[in-house]
């Protein structure tokens, strides 16, 4: 329900600016007037935050702007861009995926034991990692779909027992001690990026294609909008849901071992808390939790905005607990803006 | 009434399993913060001396969560063990679960990380100050008393990162001309440490002269970071000696690591629990003090805790029951300690 600013139809009078439809409400209104700018503000409020938020650190830090650091951020990035894509689908379909964490750090998990087993095999740990991840989405995916578990209590269970499954793989312990071709995931540089970069970049790109473009896309915004209506419309909401889930799964478990390879050893609390990441970067994105509303872009936004906070942060030895006061307090405000701004709409 | 059969016989079945226990085995409850590397290590050698010493142990992880812990502890209580010992995740808390405990007539003991309660039956710490004072001499002397630094701390508020920092800010007052770039927690973790350490790098480049990081993980995590920007020359200390750790040292990587053998000291613990739990005496209040290590000596300290393990861990009890005369708890004949 949106529509792009565009000139106006009627030929403008001697002293009168265009009339244009407003970015929000869609009402027209005139040009460079101040609804047109408020209702700029509102729509594009998460971007002009973010524009923000860089432009501070520029000012307090020179070092924060340059090429280098944002290679940073966004290797920081990647694994949890991974997840904030899977969760995207997840939350549009009005379910959420609780479960992420724990599948991190059960893929990374098989995927050292794996690497221990048969050093030198290094695409066999992917394969193991992606497989793992899958197979716990496809449990998710069957609990919701076909066994009507509520997303949150069936991604719970998987999270909780997920995390036990990450000790009884190492024995209680992390599996250290690993081959260095394991970190070779992680480090190896294509096109002078590293290859978990460059899998966030395909994977948005991608993603985004398909989300907008192609109609399994379609079907999972309209499960989630309103799923008898798409139903009565002939679309199999059950496989749309189980594929969410599964898609979650395996960008999960790849994520898994991309941190795992990056520090070489396989601890079996990595990615604790991570899904809270993805799910806010799904949210200050704009997207709904009730589902129907929400994009990969606005994720791809939300995520930089927190990646960017967790860098300039540090960049300005801001300790660890104020970064999460004020990461929260954003995620809040990002949301109650983006709730106030669309009922200003319809 | 099948269901009921059914039940009746699986608690039988559990019940026969227990044919092996007798009286005169201790039954003592173990909850520990999380089972990181230090804690899986040190818990093969609990397990050692149970074995030995005729103990049957009830592991619990908490998961760094200060109520679950709390729970299992009220747990062990109810099912009345012969003595619990705590690897607490904070130093003020569990007040409730010590005084029950203390009711109970159950001993508990702290062990590796403090509890702030007088009511504990004993206390088995490591001297984190001393290794806090130990990491930053080190890196201090390797500085020639000049640079800057950064520093990877702990969880903050757990006694094993209050002890540490106090520690290297005791050394740090001595050296004027050393300078903290920047301080703060990745919480033991590597991946953590990683993404720490590099923002710290975007901010601070080619100023950071060192670091010094309160666990060997996350100084692990710190060198993966300096790889990536393409740094060789930093020098890092850190402080446990876990396997990755002694062979970064090894290796050149770390200048050298304070060893906290695991296996030692949560043994050391379970003697002194079992003590208690017998009504025996002993020193309730034993200090485990951490050798340090660099190259000249981590070859010995690499075949304790991985090469010659299995050897080093049939000799524990008996190690730990000498130990626990002489009162040198940390003791197992690395060069540079002292011979009890």
């Amino acid at each position: 329900m949106t529509t792009d600013v565009d000139g106006s139809a009627q030929p403008p009078g001697p002293s009168a600016a265009p009339t244009v439809a407003s970015p929000t409400t869609g009402e027209p209104v005139k040009l460079f007037s101040r609804q047109w700018f408020s209702g700029l503000l509102l729509r594009y409020s998460m971007v002009i935050v973010v524009l923000l938020v860089i432009a501070y650190f520029s000012y307090r830090s020179a070092r924060f702007s340059t090429p280098d650091n944002l290679i940073t951020i966004l290797v920081a990035a990647a694994p949890f861009a991974l997840i904030a894509l899977g969760q995207t689908l997840v939350i549009l379909t009005g379910g959420i995926d609780l479960s992420v964490g724990s599948v991190i750090a059960v893929s990374a998990m098989s995927a050292a034991a794996t690497a221990k087993a048969n050093p030198g095999q290094v695409y066999l740990t992917v394969l193991v990692a992606v497989l793992v991840g899958l197979a716990v989405g496809c449990v998710n995916g069957f609990l919701v779909s076909r066994i009507n578990v509520p997303p949150f209590i069936a991604t719970l269970g998987t999270l909780t027992a997920g995390s036990g499954l990450a000790y009884v793989i190492g024995g209680g312990a992390p599996i250290n001690g690993l081959p260095a071709e394991f970190g070779s995931i992680a480090n190896t540089k294509i096109l002078g990026l590293q290859i978990p970069v460059l899998l966030m970049i395909v994977g948005i790109i991608a993603l985004a294609i398909i989300m907008k473009r192609t109609t399994y896309g379609m079907r999972v915004y309209a499960v989630g909008g309103n799923r008898n209506a798409a139903e009565i419309a002939g679309i199999n909401a059950k496989n749309v849901l189980f594929s969410v889930y599964a898609i979650s799964g395996l960008l999960a478990g790849l994520s898994g071992v991309m941190l795992a390879s990056r520090v070489i050893s396989g601890p079996p609390n990595l990615g604790q808390g991570y899904e809270l990441d993805a799910i806010a970067a799904v949210v200050i994105g704009g997207a709904s939790l009730m589902g129907g509303r929400g994009s990969i872009w606005g994720t791809a936004l939300g995520l930089f905005m927190i990646m960017t906070l967790n860098n300039g942060l540090d960049i300005l030895v801001v300790p660890a607990y104020w970064q999460d006061v004020i990461k929260g307090v954003l995620i809040v405000a990002a949301v109650a803006v983006d709730v106030w701004s669309s009922r200003r709409r319809t | 009434m099948a269901s009921a059969g059914v039940l009746g016989v699986a608690l039988t079945a559990c019940g026969a399993g227990d044919t092996t226990a007798n009286k005169d085995t201790k039954r003592i409850g173990v909850t520990v913060y999380d089972m990181s590397s230090f804690i899986t290590a040190g818990k093969e050698g609990m397990e050692a001396y149970a074995k030995d010493n005729n103990i049957e142990l009830v592991w619990n992880s908490a998961n760094l969560d200060v109520s679950t812990q709390a729970s299992q502890i009220d747990s062990m209580v109810n099912q009345g063990v012969d003595a619990i010992i705590v690897v607490p995740i904070q130093a003020d808390s569990l007040g409730p679960q010590v005084a029950s405990a203390k009711a109970k007539g159950i001993p508990l003991v702290a062990v590796n990380a403090a509890l702030n309660n007088p009511d504990v039956a004993a206390s088995v710490q490591p001297d984190d100050v001393a290794a806090g004072e130990q990491e930053m001499q080190m890196m201090a002397d390797r500085l020639q008393g000049k640079g800057n630094i950064v520093i990877l701390q702990g969880p903050l508020g757990q006694s094993g990162e209050l002890d540490r920092t106090k520690g290297i800010n005791n050394v740090l007052a001595k050296y004027p001309d050393i300078k903290v770039l920047a301080k703060d927690t990745a919480n033991w973790k590597r991946d953590e440490a990683v993404n720490k350490m590099k923002n710290w790098i975007s901010g601070f480049g080619p100023q950071i002269n060192a670091v010094v990081s309160e666990n060997d993980d996350m100084g692990l995590g710190a060198l993966q970071a300096l790889k990536e920007s393409g740094r060789t020359d930093v020098p890092i200390v850190g402080i446990d000696g876990i396997e990755d750790g002694l062979n970064a040292v090894k290796s050149g990587e770390f200048i050298g690591t304070s060893l906290q053998n695991g296996t030692v000291e949560l043994s050391a613990g379970l003697a002194v629990a079992n003590s208690l739990a017998k009504k025996e005496q002993v020193d309730t209040k034993p200090v485990y003090i951490m050798p340090a290590i660099t190259k000249t000596n981590v070859d010995v300290a690499i075949q304790h805790v991985v090469t010659d393990r299995k050897k080093f861990l049939e000799g524990l009890s008996e190690l730990t029951a000498q130990n626990l005369k002489t009162g040198d708890i940390a003791y197992e004949g690395i060069p540079g300690q002292k011979q009890p």
